[in-house]
């Protein structure tokens, strides 16, 4: 199950659920994002899994990164416990496809939150379709 | 979300209202503030568009590769072609050729449209006729602008119109 998507570019956060241990995960994730895109990699964007079971004995996030070539952050909080790559991939080339549609829109100012309807709705639908395709 | 398609004229004349509300309407006294407007708008689409190009690409090592980009994946979405010379110094300096610029190919700068019987020499008239044409390369310039500012490169771009049709943009990588 996800429980929080971010969309870090210059400060713009979507979909929080108890937001305060998110946000403390999120900015925790946006350090381990600094140090692996500071080592040299000839990678293409980076999809790095931090696993923080340790600082949350009670339950386990697996937070997933994604960046983009201008240098915008996508991380993901999953309560899920056997995500595949492959779905996780999916989500956000997905994801990113959404993300791009809107920013497209002329009425928003880059930097902002986006505060979009149709984006939201097309989050939450492709949120909901992640859990259910990775059940075999 | 298919993709709509718009005939090309519809791009070239919103092109042509553009600058030609810009500098007869708002700002008919002040062609630089007119100027700049017109290169704001074509950096927040720049800025736009890049986000939508560089989707599938893998991330740019350096300024060279980001130039590139543009010069090849870009152009080619843009204009459906590439651009045909690209010149650097090495320290920050490239220009970017276009043997054959699209938005301009089918604009005269030939200086008989003018009123002859004002001016004297036949360079100012030529210099008018250019200066009327380099309002439209404002826009061309704030795209690659913001595109590249997008990927993290702060720069400034101007164009040269010299040979007609061909077109030259230079980016100064602000160091």
């Amino acid at each position: 199950m996800i429980v929080c998507i971010a969309v870090v570019g210059h400060q713009s956060f979507t979909e929080a659920d108890d937001a305060l241990k998110l946000h403390h995960i999120v900015h925790c994730s946006l350090d381990v994002i600094d140090e692996r895109v500071n080592n040299p990699k000839k990678t293409g964007s980076t999809l790095n899994e931090t696993y923080l079971g340790l600082l949350y004995p009670t339950e386990n996030y697996k937070v997933y990164g994604y960046l983009t070539n201008t240098k915008v952050k996508f991380i993901l909080v999953t309560t899920h416990l056997d995500v595949r790559d492959a779905d996780v991939r999916n989500f956000f080339r997905r994801f990113h496809s959404a993300y791009v549609d809107a920013v497209s829109n002329p009425f928003h100012v880059p930097g902002k939150k986006i505060t979009s309807q149709t984006f939201a709705e097309r989050v939450s639908t492709i949120v909901k379709s992640f859990g259910l395709s990775s059940a075999v | 979300m298919g993709k709509r398609e718009v005939v090309e004229s519809c791009m070239d004349n919103l092109m042509i209202e553009m600058v030609s509300a810009y500098c007869n309407q708002f700002y008919a006294t002040k062609p630089e503030l007119a100027a700049r407007r017109i290169e704001a708008i074509g950096y927040h689409v720049g800025h736009q568009l890049s986000e939508r190009y560089t989707m599938e690409h893998p991330r740019f090592s350096d300024h060279l590769e980001a130039i590139k980009f543009i010069c090849k994946d870009f152009w080619s979405e843009l204009f459906k072609k590439q651009i045909d010379n690209l010149k650097t110094n090495h320290r920050g300096t490239f220009v970017l050729q276009d043997n054959r610029f699209r938005w301009l190919t089918r604009m005269s700068i030939s200086p008989t449209n003018t009123d002859l019987s004002q001016d004297s020499s036949i360079t100012t008239i030529e210099n008018k006729a250019l200066q009327a044409t380099s309002m439209y390369l404002y826009f061309p310039c704030g795209i690659i602008r913001g595109a590249l500012s997008n990927l993290g490169i702060a720069c400034a771009v101007s164009a040269d119109m010299s040979n007609h049709p061909a077109c030259s943009f230079v980016v100064r990588v602000k160091a």
